[in-house]
């Protein structure tokens, strides 16, 4: 059994914490929104068969988790009522497990492991499914019932401002290219079809059916997607503008599930210790560069882990736009190099909700895989905000 | 009577997938079989692929995409079987005999007793179809020919041989008529049946005497178009609609079957300078829209787009030049009018029509039952606004009889018999037509198939003013008709509809709202509006839009039930009429809208309540009051007009217990009907109040419009236009704890419209649309 390290708090305080560890990640394939093969199915179902997945390939006994912990950025239709605790019973997790749904747009299911590594910490649970879903096939995003405060628009629009008018913003202001843009944006389909191709991503899907449906692969990755292909689109937010489809992540569907316990627990059970969590932080940015919020989210976790970028081995940076990412790039010294190696959102899609688990996941996941030390997963979030966890192998 | 219920088409081609499309706008399952291409992967591939084409074809063959789902395609080797429980097989394939015979032995190896097998040849007699297939064939066996495209024209021939049964063919004709709306005409048994016998020989006889009498294309169309009484786009228009390699073809097909002695023979010369001319251009590619070029086209000189028209001497492309004759002017004053004018375009109208109308007179009882026969049958496919017959009335028999006559040329035996007569008599409220014996013949109205006129002749109205009339269409029905140009609405017809909503105090039980002409309404005369907003006459602009809403709410809360009858365009103002009767009763070719936004205005007349309100009440629509509002938004915000009855349905502009009429000619008294049944133990609506999200959802619209005119989706007035929407839709400046009445939404109405009038930019898109025809993106 490890014993507790002394961790410096940010006050520069030595405190006793206990290890939490990521002990498995599951994910469903994640297809396109409304033409792809999931956009049929129920996101709490296709959420219930990704937790379901993660109980059995890791071999925890279910009834000794404390609380299912789900993201989910627009919580309403079949999203709605507290979908964590009926994404427990299609998974017939036990009664005795909780359940609670969290949102934070794009950055709920890492929040939710933030939630799980918390109470670990102060001995409040020992593990916790944390997970994420959007169908964005079936809820749309802004909701069904858009109802903006309108005086708040009055004062403030920026409190609204739309996803793409936010990258936008970040390609002026760090004058990213349109073609700079869409190398990236090739680059990732270029790294996650490699991906796929070679069986890398066969590992983390779980197969979903649904009475005649199965989809077992991803369903947005477009091998062979070259720059010159995308050059030929037209911006699709801002007609003067320079991103398009083609550079930002699609409306996607799908759910991402990662096991979360204490170091203790997984020895004791013998659970498959992926990485253990060595920081965690968010923060505020302005609303209309809010792409940009990965920047003070990892700054603050890097400096709670006492680390530099320079000694970080694989990020996970989430892609909701190629100028978006790029700007995050510039301004922490990240390498895409070592960044999403198997690809980013831009290829795989963004299920708002779903995105935080798949990248935290994944970089556990990658840290084992490529015999790695340290990882960051970190994403930008509506609104003006960012996220990142620190993970470190076990 | 068979029932048909069941349908199956041979033969994927153009004609053969609108068939079955059309069969689907029916709402019956339909098979859709064709051969197996040679080396084709997938077996099936021909009818797979004209139903995907069809899904992409303008005008759409589908009146709803959904409708495609009823087609079941297949191939004649693997999938003969699918036929078997079909009541009518419909063959659609290439125009051989042989072929057509062996294909019909092979279906007889399958199909179920009692079945129908038309075919849809344009020019083989039936008698050659079922030669050596024996009499069970022939007694099931018929020809039904449709014309392109099929849900469009309305028009139906059907022969039935010596030894069809009675009951299949009067299954086929019921069907016809009600399913698929046509109007079905019984033919003869002859070359082309009745429209391509008549409207290839006109179209032969106008494209040559054209040439021959020096006019341009321009001038010919000019002439041959509205004066006429065909569409404007005239002969060579046409031909580059239709293509100009289907010409040989046709003519060729009808130059093997017709007599010796046909007119038409002598018009067809294969020495001709035009026909070496139109050799040339089927040879080099030149076969109208569909190909590099027609008659006319457009060209790109010194990098601008213009029109050409060919030169019908030098054979090259110049650019186009508006004719100007003084026939075509001197047409307004009536076809003898045009037809006698000394100057070219005079007398090429005399040409085009003596030879048509004499060919029509000389030929109607060889190939129809009766001459009204031909007239519809002219109409209905080949979209003439007249007749031959009619047209004969026109110019007076006597009149055309002595002239002809007078130019030593035949006088054909029924001209001769109707010297002295016309053709159509209106005696009372009958009209009779001139029977082939010289006698007249009464002709028969259902009392479920009529149009106005009908019920109009030899009557006076109950009311009437300039715009519109009150009618009594019997058992306790009246029927409001509108009757403007194009049926604008305009001070007279509001009084009218007010009129209308006290029909009860004359004894009238139901009102139906309705007429025959082509548009049911295009909206209110926004030209009084841009007048009276000129001239700052806003009170009086004030008081047409509150009349306005008075008169539709007096419709709504009528004692008596109010039934909606549109056909054709019902926009704006026409729209919110149907909007607030009591029900719809809509010709499948509806096309309803509100489209105000495009000359910057927005639905005054309770249209942005009413869908709001339809939307609100549509249980299918997900829960929150935001998805009833962002419908009637979208719809409104973008002018979206429905393409048809069914697409109005998925607008909520029709609600589920509406009725759709196929045929046009059934839909007054469908209207009728429903109207009686509504009044038995009638309840006039009780005022509807909603709970409607106020500010919030407004400031939703506008960040979604916001968005729009960044990606240049909305030009900026489209976001104040939209923004003035919003407010309306979301009932101002209400909560959702609070209700609304129908009468608040009336006045917010009301306010949206008096800020958009007054604005100037508004005004603009109102003269652009008066002076131009279309919507200006300002």
């Amino acid at each position: 059994m490890p014993v507790p390290r002394p961790v410096p708090n940010d006050k520069g305080d030595t405190v006793t914490m206990r290890n939490v560890v990521i002990a498995g990640y599951q994910r469903s394939p994640f297809t396109f929104a409304t033409k792809g093969a999931l956009a049929k199915v129920r996101p709490d179902e296709i959420a219930a068969q990704v937790v379901r997945g993660l109980v059995e390939k890791t071999g925890i006994d279910a009834a000794e988790i404390e609380d299912l912990i789900v993201g989910c950025a627009f919580p309403e239709g079949e999203q709605g009522l507290n979908v964590a605790r009926l994404i427990g019973f299609l998974a017939d997790l036990p009664l005795s497990v909780a359940g609670t749904t969290v949102n934070r747009f794009c950055g709920s299911s890492m929040t939710s492991i933030h939630m799980a590594a918390g109470a670990i910490q102060m001995k409040a649970g020992e593990a916790f499914i944390c997970a994420g879903i959007e169908s964005m096939s079936r809820v749309p995003m802004a909701g069904f019932n858009p109802a903006p405060h309108p005086g708040l628009y009055a004062r403030y629009p920026e409190a609204y401002v739309s996803m793409g008018v936010t990258a936008e913003n970040l390609a002026k202001k760090y004058s990213i290219s349109r073609a700079a843009q869409e190398e990236m944006a090739a680059e990732s389909h270029a790294r996650a079809a490699a991906a796929q191709a070679a069986g890398k991503l066969a590992d983390e899907i779980v197969p979903i059916t649904d009475r005649n449906i199965r989809v077992e692969v991803d369903g947005c990755i477009r091998p062979g997607t070259t720059a010159a292909d995308l050059a030929g689109l037209k911006p699709a937010f801002d007609q003067a503008g320079s991103v398009t489809a083609g550079t930002s992540s699609p409306l996607t569907d799908g759910a991402a599930a990662v096991l979360v316990c204490s170091e203790e627990f997984a020895d004791a059970h013998g659970l498959a210790k992926l990485a253990r969590i060595r920081s965690v932080a968010v923060a505020g940015c302005a609303p209309e560069l809010m792409g940009i919020g990965p920047v003070p989210a990892t700054k603050k976790a890097l400096e709670r882990a006492g680390l530099k970028i320079g000694d970080i081995d694989i990020v996970e940076l989430n892609e909701a736009f190629a100028a978006q990412a790029l700007s995050v790039m510039h301004d922490t010294g990240i390498r895409f190099d070592n960044t999403n190696i198997d690809g980013g959102a831009i290829a795989l899609g963004h299920p708002l909700g779903a995105t935080g688990a798949r990248i935290t996941g994944k970089a556990a996941a990658l840290l084992k895989r490529e015999g790695k030390g340290l990882a960051l997963a970190t994403q930008c979030i509506g609104g003006g905000q960012g996220i990142a966890t620190v993970l470190e192998a076990c | 009577m068979t029932a048909i219920e069941k349908v199956a088409v041979i033969g994927a081609g153009v004609m053969g997938a609108g068939i079955a499309a059309h069969v689907a706008n029916a709402g019956i399952p339909v098979v859709l079989l064709d051969i197996v291409p040679n080396g084709a992967s997938d077996r099936s591939v021909i009818a797979k692929s004209a139903v995907e084409k069809m899904l992409k074809t303008n005008p759409a063959p589908f009146m709803h995409r959904r409708n495609a789902k009823l087609i079941q395609t297949g191939n004649l080797e693997d999938d003969l079987g699918l036929i078997a429980d079909c009541d009518w097989i419909c063959e659609a394939i290439i125009e051989n005999p042989k072929i057509k015979r062996d294909l019909y032995r092979r279906l007889d190896t399958v199909r179920k007793p009692g079945s129908v097998v038309t075919s849809n040849t344009s020019t083989i007699p039936l008698g050659v179809l079922t030669e050596g297939l024996g009499d069970a064939f022939a007694a099931d066996f018929a020809i039904t020919h449709f014309f392109n495209p099929p849900r469009y024209m309305r028009l139906l021939e059907v022969v039935k041989g010596p030894k069809t049964r009675d009951d299949a063919y009067r299954a086929l004709k019921d069907f016809g008529d009600r399913r698929l709306g046509k109007e079905v005409i019984d033919c003869k048994d002859t070359p082309g049946f009745i429209g391509n016998r008549i409207g290839i020989f006109w179209s032969t006889v106008a494209t040559r005497s054209a040439y021959d009498l020096g006019l341009t294309v321009e001038e010919a169309d000019s002439i041959v178009g509205r004066p006429t009484g065909v569409p404007k786009t005239g002969i060579f228009g046409l031909a580059d609609l239709t293509g100009i390699d289907l010409g040989p073809h046709v003519i060729a097909s009808m130059i093997d079957l017709v007599p010796a002695n046909d007119p038409l023979r002598d018009f067809v010369d294969p020495e001709h300078p035009l026909t070496k001319l139109m050799q040339k251009m089927i040879a080099d590619g030149y076969t109208g829209r569909k190909g590099k070029g027609g008659f006319y086209r457009r060209a790109k000189v010194d990098g601008k787009s213009v029109k050409q028209a060919l030169d019908l001497v030098s054979g090259e492309y110049r650019a186009e030049q508006k004719a100007r004759l003084d026939s075509a002017r001197v047409a307004r004053k009536g076809l003898r009018a045009l037809v006698s004018h000394a100057d070219k375009g005079g007398q090429y109208a005399w040409t085009v029509l003596s030879h048509v109308l004499s060919y029509s007179a000389a030929l109607a009882s060889e190939i129809a039952t009766d001459i009204r026969s031909v007239d519809l049958a002219m109409k209905t496919g080949y979209a003439w606004k007249w007749g031959p017959f009619e047209m004969i009335d026109m110019l007076g028999a006597d009149w055309l009889a002595d002239r002809l006559a007078a130019e030593g040329r035949p006088v054909p035996t029924l001209l001769q018999a109707a010297r002295g007569k016309t053709f159509y008599r209106e005696d009372g409220e009958t009209l009779s037509i001139l029977g082939f014996d010289g006698a007249y013949i009464p002709v028969a109205v259902p009392a479920d198939a009529w149009m106005l006129a009908d019920l109009k002749r030899g009557r006076t109205p109950v009311k009437r003013n300039a715009s519109a009339s009150l009618w009594d269409v019997g058992d306790g029905v009246a029927c409001l008709e509108l009757h403007s140009k194009m049926n604008s609405l305009d001070e007279n017809s509001i009084a009218m509809l007010k009129e209308a909503a006290k029909v009860d105090k004359l004894g009238f039980r139901a009102l139906i709202i309705g007429s025959d002409a082509d548009n049911f309404s295009v909206g209110a005369n926004v030209g009084v509006a841009l007048f009276g907003a000129n001239a700052a006459m806003w009170p009086l602009i004030e008081n047409a839009i509150s009349e306005g809403q008075k008169a539709m709410l007096g419709l709504k809360y009528a004692p008596f039930p109010v039934v909606a009858a549109p056909a054709g365009m019902a926009l704006g103002g026409g729209c919110e009429i149907c909007l607030h009767a009591d029900a719809i009763q809509a010709h499948a070719e509806s096309y309803m809208g509100l489209v105000e936004v495009g000359v910057g205005l927005l639905p005054g007349w309770g249209g942005c309540k009413e869908l709001v309100i339809r939307n609100l009440q549509n249980p299918k629509r997900p829960q929150g009051p935001m998805p009833a509002l962002s419908a009637a938004f979208e719809a409104i915000s973008t002018a979206k007009v429905a393409t048809s009855a069914e697409e109005a349905r998925d607008m909520q502009i029709l609600r589920p217990k509406d009725g759709v009429s196929m045929n046009r000619r059934r839909l007054l008294a469908d209207a009728k009907a429903k109207a009686l049944q509504l009044a038995e133990g009638y309840e006039a609506p009780k005022p509807i109040e909603v709970n409607l999200p106020g500010p919030s959802a407004a400031t939703a619209f506008r960040m979604a419009v916001e968005g729009f005119a960044l990606q240049g989706k909305a030009t900026p007035y489209d976001t104040v236009v939209a923004a003035e929407v919003g407010r309306v839709l979301s009932g101002g400046d209400t909560d959702i704890t609070e209700t609304v009445a129908e009468k608040k939404l009336m006045q917010l109405e009301l306010q949206g419209f008096m800020n958009l009038i007054r604005n100037e930019k508004t005004l603009l898109r109102i003269e652009h649309m008066l002076t131009r025809g279309s919507p200006l993106r300002n």
